[in-house]
């Protein structure tokens, strides 16, 4: 972040504010390990990807409906893993994922 | 005197919030940062124009919605008289058969943002679907044992075989569909004979089509549909 990309990404938040709204906002997240990936990370991208890697059932509902209501004015695009399919297929190195915890850490003033 | 505003420039404020949507924002800001040969300002509201060198302007609504209907459609028509396209933002955006049918109809483009892009480039935005689903969309209709297909949503066909059967069909873009894919679909759209995977590249997670499995539809790429249409 920080590039010159225009005046309209001053006005958009950052990754590091995207995944400090996102943990104070979803409370689930506690139970899932989530990431961020893709464009959002470098700048301005078109959607704003995220990954959860979970458990299913209740606590994944739940965690859908609270992600919704973050999302009100953000472009998420949330990809839902379970553990053995975020393993199988390597996603969290092969998109190089970067924790959101981590992320709005970054955040901090 | 109609004040003079540069390309990609931000609209003006009421003195304390910016008079723009959040989608719109966004859609001016990736236009910006991407640099290529198309350029964009708000006009009014949802509505932005996109000018690209040497193709007709666009006039394209941006929508936040989460899901396009008719109504939303003939909303969007009516309030911006001369709309080119309409593009749903969010990636989660689901269009409804009815909104589309209603679109195509009146020579308004529609799709997702990488649509509006692509077209306005091309210079096709009143014919322009969402591109995510046009290639499938036009392989099941160009299938030799197909007889009708109703699109119900953008990615939901319900398919009238030659020899009598129907297949309804749900399209899965994802590189690598997981188990949470499947079971989405089946949610949010109703009951499908098949989940179509048609990123052709990757392949559905083992843990997706047990997910099928346990729904009662079949989980395939593009050749087990074919075959799957044979057989029915």
């Amino acid at each position: 972040m920080g590039r010159d990309e225009g005046p309209h990404a001053q006005v958009l938040m950052t990754a590091a504010e995207i995944a400090a709204h996102l943990l104070a906002s979803c409370k689930s997240l506690r139970q899932f390990a989530s990431y961020m990936f893709g464009s959002a990370l470098s700048g301005i991208g078109q959607d704003i990807d995220i990954l959860i890697v979970g458990p299913g059932g209740e606590a994944l509902s739940q965690l859908k409906e609270e992600i919704q209501l973050a999302s009100e004015n953000l472009p998420l695009h949330v990809l839902y893993m379970q553990p053995s399919e975020a393993r199988q297929t390597e996603f969290v190195t092969r998109e190089k994922c970067v924790p959101l915890a981590q992320l709005a850490s970054s955040a901090m003033p | 005197m109609r004040r003079h505003r540069p390309r990609n420039s931000i609209p003006e404020t009421d003195g304390k919030h910016l008079l723009v949507n959040w989608q719109v924002k966004y859609a001016l800001a990736v236009l910006a940062k991407a640099g290529g040969d198309s350029t964009a300002e708000q006009v009014e509201g949802d509505l932005i124009r996109v000018v690209t060198e040497n193709q007709p302007d666009v006039l394209a609504a941006i929508s936040p919605d989460v899901k396009i209907d008719i109504v939303t459609a003939t909303r969007y028509r009516q309030q911006y008289p001369g709309l080119d396209f309409l593009c749903g933002y969010r990636a989660n955006c689901v269009w409804k058969g009815d909104a589309i049918q209603y679109l195509e109809q009146n020579r308004v483009g529609w799709g997702n943002f990488g649509t509006l892009c692509s077209a306005a480039l091309d210079g096709s935005a009143n014919n322009a679907s969402h591109k995510i689903y046009k290639f499938s969309d036009r392989l099941l209709r160009q299938y030799g044992r197909v007889e009708q297909v109703i699109r119900e949503y953008d990615r939901v066909h319900r398919v009238f075989l030659k020899g009598g059967a129907v297949l309804r069909i749900g399209m899965i873009a994802e590189y690598e569909p997981t188990a949470d894919a499947v079971r989405s679909l089946w949610e949010q759209f109703g009951p499908v004979d098949v989940a179509w995977n048609i990123n052709p590249n990757g392949n559905p997670t083992p843990e997706a089509v047990d997910a099928g499995s346990e729904l009662g539809c079949e989980v395939v790429k593009w050749d087990e549909m074919k075959d799957l249409m044979r057989r029915s």
